[in-house]
């Protein structure tokens, strides 16, 4: 409950004491809770939750994530150290540059805000790095893919961002996922003209195939479509014939 | 007292057509003196006893049935593992995390790694952030002569006294004061 009136607290035998306005017996008080928060989705360095890149680098080397498969919202959720309250207006993750110099792993990422020197750390270890958007709905999807196979939705589609944030995922500078691919790769010199490093060829990579794995932007997981219904005890997908939307 | 119509059929088929007045409602009674023709409500589904039985469920869409499909291996990459992997081997550690060592096991005291593979000594502050302990939890063997030792290297490292309060039964030791950083090298550099 929400203190908006002055409600008398009183002990036997004491003069009353009030409640101050606002307090909301000892939750987070929503004025404190909405200084550094917003709905609009364009803010992305406050809308989502901090990933140090130290924190990953040590995920990988403790196997706790695999880095021959593409990592994202998914991954990082099921390791079981880090969870998304999309509730609470949280839009993902954003990996910071803490540990960026003792970052050395080469990995195919995505999350939803990553600042230039992020970029420039994965990518000079020959890693590749995507920005892109879900939908507060696709977050609860993604968020426990296990938990909601079990209830037998179909996968829904993936929504495309809002106004506000579709001139972030279009930019090449920032890696999203729905910016011109040849933009991206003149962007990847830049940068590495920038911070001063070559920039290694994935081409020539034998994880290549994996390191350009890439969702397309109404897809939720990678390989499967939406409107699949998995029944993970049965070990089977029911698809749907025709289209029907 | 508003007169409840119940749209029930055979109740409605005697007076369908029919013009009464209506006799056991006061009210109306009183308001009109003229015939009013009874009027069928239609069917509201608001009520179980309302609405028409459903019959029949027309399915939507045409799915198909696969089993064991070949994008199976995609499903299994989105589920959790049941436990912590254990880590891989490697020669270096570019993060600065240090994996236990075997030569640990031979000392008269020895520390567990926390399931997260990590060194469990933590700082606890409390009283508005004046009071700091820094705690090694997980600890079997000889605790009393691991106390003496660490004890003994705290205190040539830091040129001050420092009190510990070593709980046995529950395998922990408290330094007074913040020590972590020095407690987890000190600790590292044993082998746990």
């Amino acid at each position: 409950m929400v203190v908006i009136n002055m409600v008398p607290v009183t002990r036997f035998r004491s003069a009353p004491n009030f409640m101050r306005l606002g307090y909301e017996t000892g939750n987070l008080l929503i004025y404190v809770f909405l200084t550094n928060r917003t709905t609009k989705a364009s803010c992305k360095d406050v809308n989502t939750q901090k990933f140090p890149l130290l924190q990953l680098q040590v995920m990988l080397e403790t196997n706790r994530i695999d880095s021959k498969q593409p990592i994202d919202l998914c991954t990082l959720c099921n390791t079981g150290l880090v969870s998304i309250k999309p509730a609470s207006m949280e839009f993902g993750f954003q990996l910071t540059d803490e540990g960026a110099d003792k970052f050395k792993s080469k990995i195919c990422i995505e999350v939803q805000h990553a600042k230039e020197s992020v970029i420039a750390a994965i990518e000079r270890n020959g890693g590749i790095i995507r920005t892109a958007y879900y939908d507060p709905r696709s977050l609860h999807v993604i968020k426990n893919p296990e938990k909601w196979f079990e209830k037998g939705v179909p996968i829904p589609k993936r929504l495309l961002p809002p106004q506000d944030a579709i001139g972030y995922y279009t930019s090449a500078e920032n890696r999203g996922y729905l910016a011109d691919p040849e933009e991206i790769s003149k962007h990847r010199l830049v940068l590495a003209q920038k911070y001063g490093y070559d920039l290694p060829k994935i081409e020539d990579d034998p994880d290549y195939e994996m390191l350009t794995s890439m969702k397309d932007a109404r897809q939720l997981f990678y390989g499967l479509e939406p409107g699949w219904v998995i029944s993970l005890k049965d070990q089977t997908i029911i698809k749907p014939k025709e289209c029907t939307q | 007292m508003a007169a409840v119509w119940r749209s029930c059929g055979p109740f409605l088929k005697g007076f369908a057509g029919k013009t009464s007045q209506i006799p056991n409602n006061a009210a109306d009674f009183i308001g009109r003196l003229r015939p009013v023709p009874v009027l069928i409500l239609p069917v509201n589904y608001s009520s179980y006893a309302k609405s028409p039985f459903v019959y029949k469920i027309e399915e939507r869409y045409n799915y198909d049935v696969v089993k064991k499909p070949i994008e199976w291996k995609y499903v299994e990459r989105l589920l959790p593992f049941e436990t912590i992997p254990n880590p891989l081997i490697k020669d270096k550690y570019p993060s600065g995390w240090v994996p236990p060592k075997e030569e640990a096991k031979e000392l008269p005291y020895f520390i567990h790694r926390s399931k997260n593979h990590f060194l469990p000594v933590y700082l606890k502050i409390s009283l508005r952030g004046s009071k700091k302990i820094s705690i090694i939890r997980k600890i079997d063997g000889d605790i009393w002569l691991l106390n003496d030792e660490l004890k003994k290297f705290l205190k040539d490292k830091n040129k001050m006294y420092v009190e510990t309060r070593v709980h046995e039964l529950a395998q922990f030791i408290e330094v007074k004061g913040d020590y972590v950083i020095d407690i987890r090298n000190w600790a590292l550099s044993k082998g746990f």
